[in-house]
């Protein structure tokens, strides 16, 4: 058998140990993972927790959602009601639909990863348990304060897709816009913390033995998740920055007089927003998997089937974000292009469909709550993605675009394909985290209310949009045949709620946290590792893992488990630890030093969104003072991170021994640093994008750049930065000091090469809020100094660490980050450079 | 790297030959220049995948993983072969 990293896996077979465990040991276990009290609450970071406090807060805004949904229907009840003023129905909608996407379904299934990852792979926690709160906060603190603004009228009014000219400053002059851009911008930080988190944690943390095709098919689909989140958001982001800017400094990117274009703003967000679709899909797919098996008592029909379907969804939905631009006269073959990829977007989802009905055909299917759930996701499901495939053909699309029956599609898709699985996965792992599982007698009610009252209120809807009903419009004239369906679907909404309402009544009398313990346990049969018995550490020993569902496979694993005769039976340095293990087979690699409770994430994460919305609001002061504390806060948190164990080897069971100590390509902070990497080089492809894309449909509005011979000299000076920056690792082992000076020494190079290139932009007298070119050669030097800034900040923290004496030699994690983080800085420099004088020369 | 690149090889060709296609739409139009180079972008993807299902084919398989992730670059190579026709159809059947 092969070794991945050089352990001999026939050291497995040590396990489980004979004999008795020393006295003491779990108990030491307890304190070291204790439960918060008080005001501790609020700074705990233990995934228990955080994960339950993220999805609590998810479901609240679905709540809240749910509720401005309610208030559409009553409204479109009957026609010309006056229920809802014009204006506050614009909000209404759009809050709904922003608030259901940005701040109810990716969190809501990033914080089920957060609370299910750790105990299905059997590790102590995720990797950076801080990160994981920071995320939470921050996500919670701007969630709440952003919803807040419907009530004093202030919330955003032009759909969750924000298309300018209509948000433009001379359209939106008001601040509701600026309410979604900057509001989204925390989330889009939260969501993409939570994806580094989860990436690094399904591929790091998992317990020995479990190789990739013995992980969970719910940790398959987290993984394909959060890349998809590290590719799909940085296009927002950098939409929501360009168009903020626009409306704040007057760059016309989007402004068609000026060389802009508002189709760049439709690529920008639909790059994103489809691939959305599939984020929100895939981990619920993930939880419908394991629950099917569960409730069919019968593993998984094509399993590698759909890893591989999941791998395929990941990929085409990244060729489908067009499909929303059919109507806007894009080229035939183009149009083309993206029609075949939609169509071809629905096989991987069908195979997915198909293994869930071939596993409850030939299982023992029973149906409890979970698996109404699941039956009723599929039908539900399946129905939204046969309309999915109609609206892929473009001449049909032309037809119903913009009009209640993509209403219909869209939420036959998200309901069949997210919400149902998700009440699915409450049901099934409420007995997880709950003193009590959840009634099933009152789930039969809560499926029924919901199933039908989804049915009744989104079938007719179809009708009304093939009979003309247009999406957005608050009210309609009677006579139009539209009076029936929408009464029929605001019955329906009620019914729907109703359902929901029920699951809180059932929530009330059942749900009773048991976070340290004492949970009700396995109820559905599971096989896989979360229905281990556990407490705030997790398990008390770390399983080998030999086969998919080693519950089922070994009925002593739980026994074996519990009484700590697997890895990591006790705190091997006294701190809170897991074992890192390698990406494929899962073999040990080193022991993980994580690190406890802390209040700065928690602070940071507030001063992160006072920061946005305080720039929301226009009190600028208070936004700049709130972002210095912000990076304070964090910097502070960093600063008792990455210190060395004084035993430099450990016992992890057995006689194993690993390191405590891990620097480079093998450490999970190296690994984090590479994927936050990719979303800075993601956020600047799509700005080379956006250069391109207006050079190509508005080259009468181009200047010719400054000659290429004048980046001659910022070439240069990138590429010292960039070997000075390589340096800095290189010459470490010698002394802390001069590596740090090599560190600073890159930023200077870095930043002096901007100057020249900005400089020479100047002279060529291009002004960015003259053109689109203007404002995107600019908006590409202000993210270059945006990286170098930070890198600045990264290697003055070095510096002063290496004064205090806190670098390790003659390898530090801090040192190696900083040094990747320079590295890209300079390559993205010189890529900018060259890449904006190379559009438009004569 | 390589288990990875084996793994997703069809769906990255996929994905590469899709990006490619989009940009010669938007950037190069969709005369007879465009469509010559995507057909040849088509047959080289198409060629590229027949290389890696053979050499897949070839490869010993040391453990249950590397036997896992053979099946599923196989599947993954016919699925993006798949794909790549499917992707150059809209060129071929336009007027």
């Amino acid at each position: 058998m092969r070794s991945e990293t050089g352990f001999d896996p026939a050291l497995y077979d040590r396990f489980p140990t004979k004999g008795g465990r020393p006295k003491g040991e779990e108990e030491e276990l307890r304190r070291i993972w204790c439960k918060p009290k008080g005001w501790e609450y609020l700074t705990v970071v233990n995934n228990n927790y955080v994960g339950i406090y993220y999805l609590g807060t998810a479901f609240l805004f679905f709540l809240m959602a749910g509720v401005l949904a309610l208030l559409m229907r009553a409204q479109l009840a009957a026609p010309m009601l006056e229920i809802l003023p014009q204006g506050t129905y614009n909000q209404v909608f759009t809050m709904h639909g922003t608030v259901m996407m940005f701040l109810f379904a990716v969190p809501a299934v990033e914080a089920a990863g957060v609370l299910l990852l750790p105990q299905m792979l059997a590790a102590r926690d995720l990797p950076f348990p801080r990160l994981s709160a920071y995320a939470f906060w921050a996500y919670a603190v701007g969630g709440l304060c952003f919803f807040a603004s419907i009530f004093v009228g202030l919330a955003p009014d032009g759909g969750w897709f924000m298309y300018p000219p209509l948000t433009s400053k001379a359209f939106s002059p008001g601040i509701n816009t600026d309410f979604w851009l900057l509001g989204i911008g925390f989330i889009e930080i939260s969501a993409i913390a939570g994806a580094i988190e989860i990436i690094v944690g399904v591929l790091r943390t998992r317990a020995p033995g479990m190789s990739l095709d013995k992980m969970p098919i719910f940790a398959w689909s987290m993984l394909v998740f959060a890349v998809m989140i590290v590719i799909a958001f940085p296009s927002i982001i950098l939409g929501t920055l360009l168009l903020e800017i626009e409306r704040a400094f007057n760059w016309p990117f989007f402004d068609a007089t000026r060389g802009g274009d508002p189709m760049l703003w439709e690529h920008l967000f639909w790059f994103f927003g489809h691939p959305e679709v599939y984020i929100i899909f895939l981990p619920a797919a993930g939880m419908m998997s394991m629950i099917v098996a569960a409730v069919a008592r019968e593993e998984l029909v094509g399993y590698r089937l759909i890893v591989l379907a999941m791998l395929a969804t990941g990929f085409i939905s990244f060729g489908v974000w067009a499909h929303h631009m059919f109507a806007t006269g894009m080229p035939p073959m183009t149009t083309g292009f993206f029609s075949a990829a939609s169509m071809a977007v629905s096989v991987p989802a069908g195979l997915q469909v198909f293994s869930w009905i071939a596993t409850l055909a030939i299982g023992k299917r029973s149906f409890n709550a979970p698996g109404l759930f699941v039956l009723g996701s599929i039908v539900i499901f399946v129905t939204g993605g046969l309309t999915g495939v109609m609206v892929a053909m473009v001449p049909f699309d032309w037809q119903a675009h913009d009009s209640y029956f993509i209403v219909a599609h869209l939420h036959y898709v998200l309901i069949g394909g997210m919400v149902f699985p998700l009440f699915a996965a409450f049901y099934y792992w409420i007995p997880m985290v709950s003193r009590r599982a959840l009634s099933e007698p009152l789930a039969k009610w809560v499926f029924g209310l919901m199933f039908s009252g989804m049915n009744i209120a989104f079938l007719p809807m179809h009708l009304a949009g093939l009979q003309g009903m247009p999406r957005r419009i608050y009210t309609y004239l009677p006579g139009q045949g539209l009076e029936l369906p929408n009464l029929i679907s605001t019955i329906g909404a009620f019914m729907l709620a109703a359902g929901v309402l029920l699951f809180l009544v059932d929530l009330a009398r059942n749900f009773r946290l048991a976070p340290g313990g004492g949970n009700a346990g396995n109820v559905y049969d599971g096989g896989t590792l979360e229905w281990l018995p556990s407490e705030l550490y997790s398990t008390r020993s770390i399983p080998v893992v030999r086969s998919r569902e080693p519950l089922r496979d070994d009925p002593k694993l739980a026994d074996d488990v519990a009484a700590g005769r697997y890895f990591l039976p006790g705190s091997a340095t006294g701190l809170r630890e897991t074992i890192v293990t390698s990406p494929l087979l899962a073999e040990p690699q080193y022991l993980q030093i994580m690190p406890g409770p802390s209040a700065w994430p928690f602070a940071a994460a507030v001063f992160t969104a006072g920061f946005f919305l305080a720039l929301t609001v226009q009190a600028y002061m208070f936004g700049w003072v709130s972002g210095v504390l912000a990076v304070a806060c964090v910097l502070r948190w960093l600063w008792e991170t990455d210190r060395p164990v004084e035993q430099a080897e450990v016992d992890i069971g057995a006689g194993i021994m690993v390191p405590t100590y891990v620097t480079g390509p093998s450490s999970h902070g190296w690994w984090a640093m590479v994927i936050l990497l990719v979303v800075m080089a993601m956020i600047f492809i799509m700005a080379l994008f956006s250069l391109a894309f207006l050079w190509s449909n508005q080259p009468g509005f181009w200047t010719p750049p400054p000659k290429i011979g004048a980046a001659l000299p910022v070439a240069l000076l990138y590429g010292t930065a960039l070997v000075a920056a390589l340096a800095a690792r290189r010459l470490l082992p010698r002394g802390a000091g001069g590596s740090a000076g090599l560190l600073l020494f890159s930023v200077l190079a870095a930043g002096v090469a901007l100057w020249l290139d900005w400089s020479s932009w100047r002279a060529s007298g291009l002004v960015s809020e003259a053109s689109g070119q203007g404002a995107t050669i600019y908006a590409l030097q202000a993210l270059q100094a945006f990286a170098t800034g930070t890198g600045l900040l990264m290697a003055a923290f070095c510096a002063a660490r290496a004064l205090r004496g806190l670098v390790s030699l003659p390898r530090n994690n801090s040192v190696d980050l900083t040094m990747l983080f320079l590295a890209y800085t300079a390559v993205q420099g010189l890529v900018a450079a060259l890449f904006g004088r190379a559009f438009g020369m004569p | 790297m390589r288990s990875w690149l084996i793994l997703l090889g069809g769906l990255l060709l996929w994905a590469v030959h899709f990006f490619l296609l989009y940009g010669i739409g938007e950037f190069g139009g969709s005369g007879p220049a465009a469509r010559l180079a995507i057909g040849l972008i088509s047959i080289a993807c198409l060629a590229i995948i027949t290389i890696l299902l053979v050499r897949l084919a070839r490869q010993p398989r040391e453990d249950a993983l590397s036997g896992w992730g053979a099946y599923l670059g196989r599947a993954g190579l016919l699925l993006g072969a798949l794909g790549v026709v499917w992707q150059t159809l809209p060129v071929l059947l336009a007027q």
